[in-house]
């Protein structure tokens, strides 16, 4: 039969952003991709060039509007490395609580989005009702709904409210109750199954190899979790164990796993909160006044010429990682040069190859379970 | 409790690594430092400052024989006023990670305390100096890593680095039809808010040809 290309997007529910996926089809079989990126490049590299290092964390934020606490922490951490500030441990506490309450809400957009990819629109309702409990959290650290600008370099903004400990106790036990409520919609849905299962496979060192990391690296069967193997902030002191999952085959991690492998990474995050809450130092309900030596200190605002700033941090699709140059007094408070690692950029290319071989109904379910997101891809 | 590396775990790891590229590049004239971050746990890395001419020995030798399999992330730079040695950077940072492949129906737990020789993660930070001039240029690793491949095109697409030997080079973030050497992270670019004349010189477009002009889409 002829083959011939296909144009999915920029606009396409598919894509989940602003991209092209070109496919070359043979009938419904898909023979080779193309992925086409870039539509809402915004040179935040450049412009950080020309900003503070404090002013640089709101454009962090932008990156990804999905999970803006994570990526401005990795950038603070990054920036801490090259102006050597020391976090106090309170503020490392409500950081953690911080990006993993973030994680959740991030979690819950994927599999929101990813429903209707599947054909369940109900999981796009149900999940945002979710994500909104931990999107009112987060809103009452950072003053807003999504771009929170809340990490600060050697601390954090302000202490978390009074009550805050208690209503995030209350909402986590009660999403921990609303996890099994979407097994039980999902895992018994011939539908999802269906759809899922035996599609997308992608083994752990192909995965690495390409430089896939986060959720779907574990779900190859590998624990890898910059969470541990770079260990930074308080992970070593609250509860938890990296989600990984077992593949179903020796092909690696098909879309089933990948969507287990979020679902149980969603239950650690709970695991870890709870934990936190009791652990953090201080008393989670007390309330000191920002600016105070509890929550940040004081850090250098020029960085010396030749110093370089590195973070690695487990993002919530992968590892994101900051490099920063520092300029000397030519460029006083800015930072010479600001490099960003996404993560979702080096996987798109990869997941439109691993695509090869599967029918084009296939593509949504693909795509989807990696969980992409455009503007950290593009930047 | 989470599971961790320790610092006594990552101290041994980066002084075996450099150890063992010391003793491999004895000669050649290539520094070997180990350094530590000053945030976080304050964990030591190895940083490797080689010219473009040993830098696929060097990156071959990461990979196999210290078992590097994940490139992070390539960052060009650019330093108009950094000498005749160097004009240019390109840095590369990679990561070590006990990753392998797993049987069906089973998976790898691994504990990060008791992780030992090259299991222990571990970071690399490669800097390539380049001297100064229009034409910077550093060999590819694109088939030594995957992972590069990417990292690589958007260096070339934003620095303006080119990477001997890569297939398929193309834009990936600005347009595809962007001018021939219109590489926006070069310093000679200001941001300019309100006067496009600063991207293109032929602001009507009358000119342009896009880059990739002629490639099968």
């Amino acid at each position: 039969m002829a083959e011939m290309w296909i144009t999915m997007g920029p606009q396409h529910p598919m894509t989940h952003g602003l991209w092209t996926l070109r496919v070359k089809v043979d009938g419904e079989t898909v023979t080779d991709t193309e992925a086409e990126l870039g539509y809402i490049h915004r040179g935040v590299e450049k412009i950080c060039e020309s900003r503070d290092f404090t002013q640089i964390t709101p454009y962090c934020d932008r990156l990804c509007y999905v999970s803006a606490m994570t990526w401005a922490h990795s950038y603070v951490m990054a920036a801490e490395d090259l102006l050597e500030a020391e976090v106090p441990e309170r503020a490392e506490y409500i950081r953690l609580m911080a990006a993993e309450v973030q994680r959740l809400a991030s979690h819950l957009m994927w599999l929101g989005a990813f429903g209707p990819d599947i054909g369940n629109l109900t999981l796009m309702t149900w999940c945002l009702r979710d994500r909104e409990m931990f999107l009112d959290l987060l809103q009452e650290l950072g003053g807003s709904r999504m771009h929170y600008n809340y990490p600060r370099v050697g601390g954090v903004k302000r202490d978390i409210p009074i009550g805050w400990a208690n209503r995030l106790k209350a909402k986590v036990k009660l999403f921990e109750n609303r996890i099994k409520e979407y097994e039980m919609l999902l895992d018994e849905s011939t539908i999802w199954l269906v759809r899922l299962q035996g599609v997308g496979y992608a083994t752990a060192e192909d995965q690495i190899d390409a430089g896939v990391t986060g959720p779907n690296i574990r779900a190859a069967g590998v624990n890898a979790d910059a969470r541990w193997t770079n260990p930074y902030s308080v992970y070593d002191q609250v509860d938890w164990e990296p989600a990984v999952e077992k593949p179903t085959s020796v092909k690696g991690a098909d879309c089933y796993d990948r969507y287990r492998v979020r679902m149980e990474e969603m239950r650690q995050s709970c695991r870890m909160l709870l934990d936190a809450i009791e652990k953090i130092p201080g008393g989670a309900n007390t309330h000191y006044q920002p600016g105070d030596e509890m929550l940040i200190t004081k850090a250098p605002t020029r960085a010396p010429e030749g110093a370089t700033g590195f973070s690695t941090y487990e993002c919530t699709r992968g590892v994101s990682n900051f490099y920063l140059q520092g300029g000397g007094d030519g460029r006083g408070k800015n930072p010479y040069r600001v490099s960003i690692r996404s993560p979702m950029f080096i996987t798109i290319p990869y997941v439109a190859k691993t695509m090869i071989g599967y029918k084009v109904a296939d593509i949504p379910a693909i795509m989807g379970s990696f969980d992409p997101c455009i503007g950290e891809t593009d930047r | 409790m989470g599971t961790t590396i320790t610092k006594e775990q990552n101290t041994a790891a980066a002084q075996a690594a450099a150890d063992n590229l010391a003793e491999r590049f004895a000669d050649a004239g290539i520094t070997i430092e180990i350094l530590a971050h000053s945030a976080g746990k304050k964990f030591d890395f190895v940083r490797i400052t080689c010219s473009p001419d040993q830098w696929r020995a060097v990156a071959k030798h990461l990979k196999h024989e210290l078992g590097v399999n994940h490139c992070a992330m390539v960052t060009g730079t650019h330093y108009p006023d950094g000498g005749a040695d160097r004009g240019w950077e390109v840095a590369y940072h990679l990561h070590r990670w006990p990753i392998k492949n797993v049987e069906a129906h089973t998976m790898t737990v691994h504990e990060g305390e008791s992780l030992e020789g090259d299991d222990i993660p571990m970071e690399f930070e490669i800097f390539i100096p380049l001297a100064a001039g229009d034409s910077p240029s550093v060999p590819s690793v694109q088939d030594i890593w995957v992972g590069a491949d990417w990292n690589e095109k958007e260096t070339w697409d934003l620095v303006g680095i080119d990477f001997e030997g890569h297939e398929n080079m193309h834009r990936v973030l600005n347009p595809h039809d962007s001018p021939t050497g219109f590489h926006p992270l070069q310093r000679q670019h200001k941001i300019r808010y309100h006067d496009f004349n600063e991207m293109y010189d032929d602001p009507q477009g009358f000119d342009r040809k896009p880059v990739d002009e002629g490639r099968v889409k």
